[in-house]
């Protein structure tokens, strides 16, 4: 699914990630592990596509293709899915038109038809149903005026209409409660399955009792410095990091 | 101003002595106080943002030919239309639906023939170039609507440029609202490339309790002048809820003198201006609140494309006994590159002591978090930025209350962002 071999990053000048090797395969789950300022976000950015993330060295190949010549949005089309950290409030945009949008672009990309907007409703309203998600929050602008945990629901919410392939969540667990963890959880899970990937950014093991990853990485400044099954997550939380690496 | 300019527009005024009766005296007067101010320098505090000057090496002179343009589809379900063809009234193009069974709605020169009396009433005006609209009174509406009467859909006055190169339309319209009465007028103005100034005046008094709502539409051609002055007289409880969005021309100019008469009454005026390569948009407000316990609210959002120029001077005056005076005002501007230019100058004066007034404005690029945030969800970029756009101007066309309109509009602003030349920074 995912390659990535000696990638180095840098942002505004500064390299950030330094020489990263990853490689993910269709059905597996990640977790990459670090404290604040390891490259963790800057990894899930670089494979989205931000513009201000420049490649200095190294390649990220997706299903054999060249993941570094699309454009964010054609990565979508491809199947890549980021889910941010901190979603971006968008005043003045429904968050039904948005998602609307969004859908029927990743349609286009790949030559279907655009959705109608009664199907669309449809399908929109089961999936935030299957997230507990308030219906009022479909018809409010994108993100504005929601709570942190209704915000990452709102990312699951996405992930779910778009069905990606590769789905890379950047601390989709942070800020949320113990119930809306679980819920998130649940939406992560729902999305796992034999053609598909997920790799999870966290800073804490507690997502990952919910979300049970097949590989845990542990990423310090840039690199990824251990790899390990799910028990090096438990190891980590209880010792902490300095002792297991 | 050259000699030569001035002494043109006098013997154009002159030359329609006797065309309306009563109005002679009135045009005199206008254009000898045009020609003691000449046409607005930059110095001048209310037009230091726009240069007409430059587009003055001659007077516009007044066109006379029948041209039979085609005209625009409504931009919505209308109750009547009235066209102006190169500032000249048509009865042909024109279709009065059955809105003459419930108000009066005549033009200008018919009605003053009949109400010669009334002529003199039209002295809204001082500034220079109003009083050259006036000095070339010819032809415009007089609209009044009885007490208690309201009109559901809005009557559509287009004005038509058409083949019309330095050549200049001065229509002005009244307005009259008896008490309670509503009406809506939607203003629109198109044109060819010839290069025409339109001079447009419209002045209305809205009596206690009547609504009126004015939605402006300015689409002129490429290389058009335009100016337009709206003069707005409210009495007690009544309401002006006025939108103007800024499309066409070359440099164009919006005016909205508003004067609250009497307590309790609401002023809105908001705006959109959408400012393409060597456009300049230019919109000036005074909300004047005299009497108390009135509110005022402006929001204008405006976009400037590369070369492109918005300007906005925003102006409210408290006097000393509009006391629980409620007054806000937003503008935000968006430039899509260095050689794009916003203007904003708020101006408050405020003489009573207890009163609400606000006022702000911002100006920056589109959001590039945002715009990641939307291709991140496989939407292209231009798109985003479209979506951002109209996000962005929506809060300035809220208050329009006729859907089809309001749709119309946004459809305009994204076929601006489909055609515009910059690539805003993302």
């Amino acid at each position: 699914m995912l390659k990535i071999k000696d990638l180095h990053v840098q942002v505004g000048g500064t390299e950030i990630i330094k020489g990263l090797t990853l490689e993910i395969k269709p059905g597996e789950t990640h977790a990459i592990m670090g404290l604040n300022g390891a490259g963790k976000s800057t990894l899930a950015n670089t494979i989205a596509g931000r513009d201000d993330y420049t490649v200095t060295e190294g390649t990220i190949t997706y299903q054999g293709k060249n993941l570094l010549d699309f454009e964010p949005h054609e990565r979508v089309g491809e199947g890549i899915f980021l889910g941010f950290q901190y979603p971006v409030e968008i005043p003045g945009v429904s968050n039904l038109n948005f998602m609307r949008t969004a859908l029927n672009g990743v349609r286009k990309y790949n030559g279907l038809e655009a959705m109608t907007a009664a199907d669309f409703m449809k399908l929109v309203r089961a999936k935030a149903k299957a997230l507990d998600m308030n219906p009022d929050m479909l018809k409010r602008f994108v993100n504005v005026g929601f709570s942190g945990g209704e915000k990452k629901r709102n990312e699951m919410l996405q992930m779910a209409l778009l069905d990606p392939k590769l789905a890379v969540l950047d601390e989709t667990d942070s800020g949320l409660d113990i119930d809306a963890l679980r819920i998130v959880s649940e939406g992560i899970n729902a999305q796992r399955r034999d053609d598909t990937s997920i790799l999870l950014i966290t800073h804490y093991q507690r997502l990952l009792d919910y979300v049970q990853p097949d590989f845990v990485h542990i990423m310090i400044d840039g690199k990824i410095v251990k790899s390990g099954g799910k028990e090096l997550a438990i190891e980590l939380e209880e010792k902490g990091y300095a002792s297991v690496v | 101003m050259n000699e030569q300019v001035i002494s043109g527009y006098k013997s154009q005024s002159l030359g329609l002595h006797g065309t309306i009766p009563g109005a002679d005296q009135l045009r005199e007067k206008a254009f000898s106080n045009f020609e003691a101010q000449g046409f607005p320098t930059k110095k001048s505090e209310d037009w230091r943002y726009s240069d007409m000057r430059q587009f003055h090496k001659q007077a516009y002179g007044l066109v006379d030919h029948a041209a039979k343009p085609e005209l625009p589809d409504m931009l919505g379900e209308t109750a009547a239309r009235f066209v102006f063809i190169n500032g000249r009234y048509s009865e042909d193009l024109s279709d009065l639906g059955d809105l003459w069974q419930a108000i009066s709605i005549r033009p200008l020169a018919n009605h003053f023939m009949s109400n010669e009396y009334r002529v003199n009433e039209l002295i809204t005006g001082t500034d220079a170039v109003s009083c050259l609209n006036t000095a070339m009174l010819r032809d415009g509406l007089v609209l009044s609507v009885p007490a208690g009467v309201e009109i559901d859909d809005p009557i559509e006055i287009v004005h038509v440029m058409s083949d019309a190169s330095n050549q200049a339309a001065h229509v002005r319209h009244v307005v009259e609202l008896g008490e309670y009465a509503a009406v809506s007028v939607i203003e629109r103005f198109i044109g060819d490339d010839s290069a025409y100034w339109t001079n447009s005046v419209l002045q209305a008094r809205v009596t206690e309790g009547a609504k009126l709502r004015h939605i402006r539409v300015q689409e002129d051609g490429a290389n058009a002048v335009h100016t337009a002055k709206s003069y707005i007289n409210l009495d007690g409880g009544s309401e002006y809820i006025c939108t103007n969005v800024a499309l066409g021309g070359k440099m164009s100019r919006f005016d909205a003198e508003v004067r609250i008469l009497v307590d309790g009454a609401k002023a809105i005026v908001n705006g959109v201006a959408l400012a393409g390569s060597g456009q300049s948009h230019d919109m000036h407000v005074h909300i004047s609140h005299i009497a108390p316990h009135s509110s005022s609210d402006q929001v204008f959002r405006t976009v400037a494309d590369s070369h492109g120029k918005t300007s906005f001077q925003g102006k409210i005056t408290v006097a000393k006994d509009a006391q629980r005076t409620l007054a806000d005002q937003s503008f935000k501007a968006l430039i899509f590159d260095k050689t794009a230019e916003a203007n904003a100058k708020p101006e408050l004066e405020i003489l009573a002591d207890d009163v609400k007034c606000s006022h702000g404005a911002t100006v920056g690029q589109l959001d590039d978090k945002a715009i990641f945030y939307l291709t991140s969800r496989g939407i292209d970029p231009e798109t985003a930025r479209q979506m951002l756009v109209a996000a962005f101007t929506a809060e300035a066309l809220e208050k329009i209350e006729f859907d089809d309109i309001k749709e119309a509009l946004s459809g305009r602003i994204a076929t601006w962002m489909l055609t515009r030349t910059a690539t805003p920074k993302a």
